[in-house]
């Protein structure tokens, strides 16, 4: 039993970081960005990058990953969403869908559809405990995960940028008046989702291994992930990875439900908390 | 206003399925273009217009017969989508057997000699698509004979329309059983059964000097990796193997550490001697990297898909090593064969010269596609469809490939597969003995030692 506890958290750290960017930019702009998933893979490709090109450690990998996925995506916002971020929804419903499309079929045609990984000397190491295994390299990945959400929701309450974030996250035309300025501040927001993406893929680049194909995978467990937590500060998407790690781990040890449904749990377990709780499970109403 | 995220979202997936479809296919056609082409558009658009229409004034009788020493197959392969590597390594192996029968003089029917031509349609990996492909090759291409599609699913729905039409197909890259449990005397298949795909390395197993025990089998939930599945644990368990864990997850799964956190259990001694994965690549690869950090060291490592792909090894590096996977065919196999290429060292270098590539066995699978025809047809004397059905269901040869000789049901049931494995990053064949190219390396030693 000591094992499933053990893969529940460390599964649910690395959920929360893939959520936690997806988090960020539909709670302040509203946007449901549907190039998470391309992000986080841009994020592995740059890791891998400079794990076999350059020789980094695979940790600083994270932070090179970080740096570039953020200049992408502060690029993204300023250059292309910025231009429609008035519009409904829908249209940076679809604008997202197509950078998506766009990022992902890019990398195939590039790198091909094969599979790459981070291969460390140090990825086998582990301590037993109560006879659980526990791998360090993923308690390392699941620790940086939590440091993020804590890194994130400090800057947010504590730092003047963060403030402006959260201002006009609240009320654009107000933050205006108060001299905010606008297009920098949303290009910033989407620039730090896009950062914590790619962090999210320098950690996958380490744990498992990435394509370009599973792009949409990681979206649309980004949107679970936050649908469960709920929008309104970080520690909603911890929670979220958390709760859905819980229902995939789990969930099939019920008597008669086996692993073919594991994903069909962790569903069953959205609508319940939609249902019960319309806003997440630490969801604020302010953001909206 | 979640709400309407929520059904935009199911919206949004189906939109991007067919968007990936189109833009796919525009790609090819701008990449084909450019590679195929040599006149000018204009030109050959105009010919096409005007060439029929000039043949015709010629006062010909039969508008077709112009191409009567021709012999065409048709063929729909995937040359965009999600299985165009397979795809295009099918139409490879397609053209190659054309390119060599039309070299050595084309093929001789009775007292008249036929070259042969492929005629071949993308299905941008859509079963649907290469089913209405089917029909458009045999109704308006008027194709002979046809060659099968890539993989299973299409093959199911492609072989409905060769028996509606009463064309035999010959297909090396669908091995379902399901297939040929249609009672469908118009199917072939050159390649092993499903059975053969965990089987090979069962045997291969058992043949070892201290074979393993216990065995573990996890499976995808698709329907060929289940087929595949439960005919390993039948073998697995009639040949004495003590099957302590099987379980199925859902195809495409990211996250396996629940099912390998299970197994750990499963057997007395911490795993067992022997996993067997029967999925796709990526749950493959899952499943090593978890493993590693759940510590789950079996003596074998067993995998239906991905062994045989070249970037498994370079994707897991030194952990790729000892594990073994299956194979329909290897470069390495010694079989004498009475066909065009001989033996596999000749077909390997055939295809290299030809495609600066080394042959995948979906490619060698679909060269003997060919050869099954082409002794078919040489046999029947005629190249009437039914009288060359007949002699397909009589065949009996050896080719490069290996044996083809069908079963009642269209089946290549004689043919086994080969195990191969992974040594120092490399793809050798250990198993059957008689083919094998390399020593079988047992037991694997823990992960961080190989």
């Amino acid at each position: 039993m000591a094992q499933y506890v053990v893969d529940w958290i460390l599964l649910g750290c690395f959920y929360a970081a893939i959520g936690l960017g997806f988090s960020l930019i539909w709670g302040i702009m509203n946007i449901v960005n549907l190039a998470q998933g391309s992000l986080v893979i841009l994020g592995a490709y740059v890791a891998y990058w400079s794990y076999t090109l350059l020789h980094l450690n695979p940790f600083l990998g994270i932070l090179v990953a970080m740096v570039v996925v953020f200049c992408i995506g502060y690029a993204i916002q300023y250059v292309i969403i910025n231009r429609v971020i008035r519009a409904p929804i829908l249209v940076t419903f679809m604008l997202t869908f197509g950078l998506d499309l766009l990022i992902s079929n890019v990398l195939q045609a590039v790198f091909t559809g094969g599979y790459r990984a981070i291969n460390t000397p140090y990825s086998g190491a582990a301590v037993n405990v109560l006879g659980a295994h526990i791998p360090l390299l993923n308690v390392a990945v699941a620790a940086i995960a939590v440091a993020l959400t804590a890194l994130l929701s400090l800057f947010l309450s504590r730092t003047r940028l963060g403030n402006a974030i959260l201002a006009v996250g609240m009320d654009r035309e107000a933050s205006q008046l108060m001299g905010i300025g606008i297009a920098n501040t949303y290009a910033l927001t989407f620039g730090i989702g896009a950062a914590l993406a790619g962090a999210a893929g320098g950690m996958l680049a380490m744990t498992l291994q990435f394509s370009p194909i599973f792009t949409g995978q990681y979206t649309l467990f980004a949107f679970v992930i936050v649908a469960l937590g709920g929008l309104g500060t970080p520690w909603a998407a911890l929670a979220g990875g958390m709760i859905f790690a819980f229902a995939e781990v789990f969930g099939p040890l019920l008597p008669g439900v086996g692993f073919g449904l594991d994903t069909a749990i962790a569903f069953a377990v959205l609508v319940l908390v939609l249902i019960l709780r319309p806003n997440g499970l630490l969801g604020k109403p302010f953001y909206s | 206003m979640s709400l309407s995220v929520r059904s935009c979202s199911s919206l949004a997936s189906h939109l991007r399925s067919q968007w990936r479809t189109v833009a796919q296919n525009a790609v090819h056609m701008v990449r084909g273009s450019r590679r195929n082409w040599r006149a000018p558009l204009p030109i050959v658009a105009m010919l096409v217009l005007i060439l029929p229409a000039a043949l015709a004034a010629c006062g010909g009788s039969g508008g077709a017969s112009s191409g009567s020493d021709t012999l065409v197959f048709g063929a729909p392969v995937s040359l965009t989508g999600s299985l165009s590597h397979e795809g295009t390594d099918t139409l490879n192996g397609y053209q190659l057997w054309a390119e060599q029968v039309n070299a050595a003089g084309g093929i001789k029917v009775g007292d008249k000699t036929y070259k042969v031509k492929i005629k071949y349609y993308d299905d941008a990996s859509s079963a649907q698509k290469s089913a209405q492909l089917t029909k458009q090759l045999i109704t308006s291409d008027k194709v002979n004979f046809m060659l099968g599609p890539y993989g299973s699913a299409a093959t199911l729905t492609d072989e409905v329309i060769a028996q509606q039409y009463q064309i035999p197909m010959v297909e090396g890259n669908g091995a379902a059983q399901a297939i040929f449990k249609k009672n469908n005397p118009y199917i072939f298949g050159v390649l092993s059964p499903s059975p053969e795909y965990a089987g090979a390395m069962i045997k291969a197993a058992l043949a070892l000097p201290n074979p393993p025990k216990t065995i573990a089998i996890i499976n995808a939930n698709d329907s060929f990796s289940t087929e595949v599945a439960d005919a390993a644990k039948t073998l697995a368990a009639s040949s004495g193997m003590d099957v302590v864990y099987s379980q199925s997850y859902p195809a495409n799964a990211t996250d396996l550490s629940g099912v390998l956190t299970q197994i750990k259990t499963s057997a007395s001694g911490g795993a067992p001697d022997m996993i067997v994965g029967s999925g796709h690549e990526g749950e493959a690869l899952t499943t090593l990297k978890q493993a590693k950090q759940l510590g789950i060291d079996p003596k074998l490592w067993a995998f239906t898909v991905g062994p045989a792909l070249p970037d498994f090894a370079t994707t897991l590096g030194g952990d790729a090593n000892f594990v073994i996977g299956s194979s329909q065919w290897t470069p390495q196999v010694k079989y004498q064969g009475e066909d065009l290429f001989g033996t596999a060292a000749k077909y390997e270098q055939l295809y290299k010269a030809k495609y600066n590539a080394e042959p995948s066995y979906q490619a060698a699978e679909s060269t003997a596609c060919g050869l099954a025809f082409q002794s078919a047809l040489q046999k029947a004397g005629s190249t009437d469809p039914q009288k060359v059905r007949d002699a397909l269901k009589g065949l009996d040869i050896t080719t490069f490939f290996g044996p083809i000789k069908f079963s009642a049901s269209g089946e290549n049931d004689t043919k086994p597969m080969v195990t191969i494995q992974i040594q120092s990053g490399q793809v050798v064949t250990v198993y059957p003995s008689n083919v094998a190219n390399a020593t079988f390396q047992y037991p694997t030693p823990p992960f961080g030692q190989r």
